[in-house]
């Protein structure tokens, strides 16, 4: 089990809070029988914390190293369509036009190091090659840039999750 | 020992791996290219990683890929396989730096043995017995013919630089050695810009082979007599059996107590086979492969071992659970493959699979990866199964055989179950009587009977 703390305020109280609540994480995590679990709370402007949590002994390294450029693949394949403006529970993520899907099977990190802000929200404009998250594989941080410029509709994943080849990430219009 | 292993296999292998796991309580995990969402391997393992597209290269073949999927499914040990990267040092390396146990041996042992010259010479280091030859280049004709006076006729003279059957010439006795040693020499020099050739004596009908072997990493190792493999086709194995038709019990002892020494010296770990070409009682080392082989299973029937198990219990550093002592042959076994070929010519045939029955019954095993309505990539190698009998004797088990394939449907695609329906009717077959030549000129003579 491992934990990754980026907490701002250093007083000792704030501290042992953090403490009781990792701890209370690590039981819900257990008890619930979940391989893996990540919670950002945000005190303040400059004071929060991110904890994931994940069953494996896995080491979930958050040094941010320079990444090197990636070349993203054509342009996912797009379904013919049109989407339903609501999703409903049986919808196939996947499928949505203006989807990014991973180009490797890694761990998806919405911000450049932990505690800042993330790359993009929803809502946002994006320019075609800008970063709109990262995915980790094999401690190399793989900048995934947005294949075209628009808005992030949706972003389908979390901070610190696992993704497959192909995994639906963002939508991006 | 392990709580999770991931397979960086498909197809009837990673289900082989699959069933170990489970069986010893170890979770268990696919992972696949796009190609291969639906593939059985998949269905049955605990987790699911998919790990690139179609290409090998881009998926199974991704180093980095494989161990990404290790660390977000914190898998603690790779088991590799066969194929794929299985036998590729610089993956082994890579995974151990990264904290990750390869089921497998070192990367030291895999590059020793993955480079021909130095496998030969670490083999006769060890007291391999390897084919007789002038170790290195033979610079004229008087040389050429006191070496081949020393290893006797026929002999076989060869580019040090060639490769592909180009600037080989056979001598069959010393008054042939001129024009052959001439004429290497210059196809070796018109083909490979070097003229230089040495000298091997040459085996005109050879059996394949080899035998299995199997060491815990810090000494001690046994092994588990031989296969014979001579019933290829382009240096394609088409069926195995175990033991060798023509093997004494003198002479498995005898190589194989060879092998486990050689092995033991060298300290090997898991399973690894050491490949012999056999003719007139001697044995000649031709390579080793340092994975589990395709064929695994008819080693596995007669001695009743499961060896996938015994390659995770030693790569978890622990014991394997016999000793040479305690490993007896029971019976006689064959394993055919069937692959998705269109017969005469082993055209791949992939497709989909409208309906898929397994044969079953006593001494019968069937190692595939298929179901009713799966579609064959096209991507991939044309092994669709592995079916494995087990009999008494040879006998019981090619009748058990011939019954087997009898029950056995593929629809849907077209697949070598015919070749081996034919096969079982021949004498040399029934006999045993078969040299590594034999299956191709059996075939060139049912495609022309006049040759």
């Amino acid at each position: 089990m491992s934990d990754d703390k980026n907490h701002a305020g250093q007083d000792e109280d704030t501290s042992k809070g953090d403490v009781a609540f990792i701890q209370a994480l690590a039981e819900l995590l257990n008890r619930n029988d979940l391989t893996e679990l990540s919670v950002k709370r945000e005190y303040s402007e400059n004071d929060r914390l991110t904890v994931s949590l994940s069953k494996q002994g896995k080491q979930v390294v958050q040094t941010y190293a320079p990444a090197p450029a990636l070349s993203l693949p054509a342009a996912p394949a797009v379904a013919a369509q049109a989407p339903a403006p609501a999703a409903t529970a049986s919808e196939d993520p996947a499928s949505l036009p203006g989807i990014v899907t991973s180009p490797m099977v890694g761990t998806a990190y919405l911000a450049p190091e932990p505690g800042a802000t993330a790359f993009v929200t929803v809502g946002a404009q994006v320019k075609e090659g800008e970063t709109l998250l990262i995915v980790e594989a094999m401690k190399t941080m793989n900048h995934i840039p947005s294949p075209r410029s628009g808005t992030v509709k949706r972003i389908l994943v979390d901070d610190g999750s696992p993704v497959e080849f192909g995994s639906p990430l963002m939508v991006v219009e | 020992m392990f709580d999770k292993i991931l397979i960086a296999n498909r197809g009837e292998i990673a289900l082989r791996v699959v069933r170990a796991c489970r069986e010893m309580g170890i979770a268990s995990v696919a992972v696949h290219s796009t190609a291969d969402s639906d593939a059985m391997h998949v269905r049955m393992a605990d987790e699911s990683v998919c790990i690139g597209p179609p290409p090998s290269v881009d998926s199974y073949l991704s180093m980095s890929a494989i161990i990404a999927a290790c660390e977000i499914t914190g898998a603690q040990a790779i088991h590799p396989g066969y194929g794929f990267l299985s036998e590729n040092a610089t993956f082994v390396q890579m995974v151990e730096d990264h904290g990750i146990a390869f089921i497998g041996p070192s990367a030291e042992h895999i590059r020793i043995m993955g480079d021909k010259i130095t496998a030969k010479e670490t083999a006769k280091s060890l007291g391999i017995p390897v084919v007789p030859g002038s170790d290195g280049g033979v610079p004229d004709l008087i040389a050429a013919k006191r070496v081949a006076g020393e290893i006797g006729y026929p002999v076989i003279i060869k580019a040090t630089a060639g490769g592909g059957g180009r600037g080989m010439k056979v001598a069959l006795d010393e008054d042939g050695i001129e024009t052959a040693f001439r004429t290497a020499r210059s196809e070796a020099k018109a083909a490979f810009g070097n003229d230089e050739v040495y000298i091997e004596k040459y085996l005109q009908r050879p059996r394949h082979i080899e035998i299995q072997v199997f060491g815990d990493g810090k000494g001690r190792a046994v092994h588990l007599g031989e296969r014979d493999c001579s019933l290829q086709r382009r240096h394609q194995k088409v069926l195995e059996e175990a033991p060798g038709p023509v093997i004494t019990p003198e002479q498995r002892a005898e190589i194989g107590g060879i092998c486990s020494s050689a092995m033991a010296k060298l300290g090997y770990r898991g399973a690894g086979t050491i490949e012999f070409l056999f003719e007139d009682g001697e044995f000649y080392f031709i390579e080793m492969n340092t994975r589990l082989q395709v064929e695994h299973p008819v080693t596995e029937a007669i001695f009743g071992v499961d060896l996938v198990r015994q390659q995770i219990l030693v790569a978890a550093g622990e014991e394997m659970e016999f000793r040479q002592e305690d490993l007896k042959i029971r019976g006689h076994a064959i394993e055919v493959r069937i692959n998705a070929e269109k017969l005469p010519n082993f055209t791949p045939s992939p497709g989909r699979i409208s309906q898929y029955h397994a044969p079953g019954g006593l001494g019968v095993r069937m190692d595939a990866a298929i179901y009713d309505g799966y579609r064959i990539p096209p991507y991939y190698d044309s092994l669709i199964g592995k079916l494995i009998v087990h009999g008494r004797d040879r006998h019981e088990a090619l009748a058990r055989l011939d019954r087997a394939l009898g029950e056995l449907i593929v629809d849907g695609v077209d697949t070598t179950v015919p070749l081996f329906r034919a096969l079982l009717e021949n004498p040399d077959i029934q006999n045993g009587d078969y040299s590594i030549h034999w299956l191709e000129r059996w075939l060139a003579r049912l495609a022309d009977p006049n040759s």
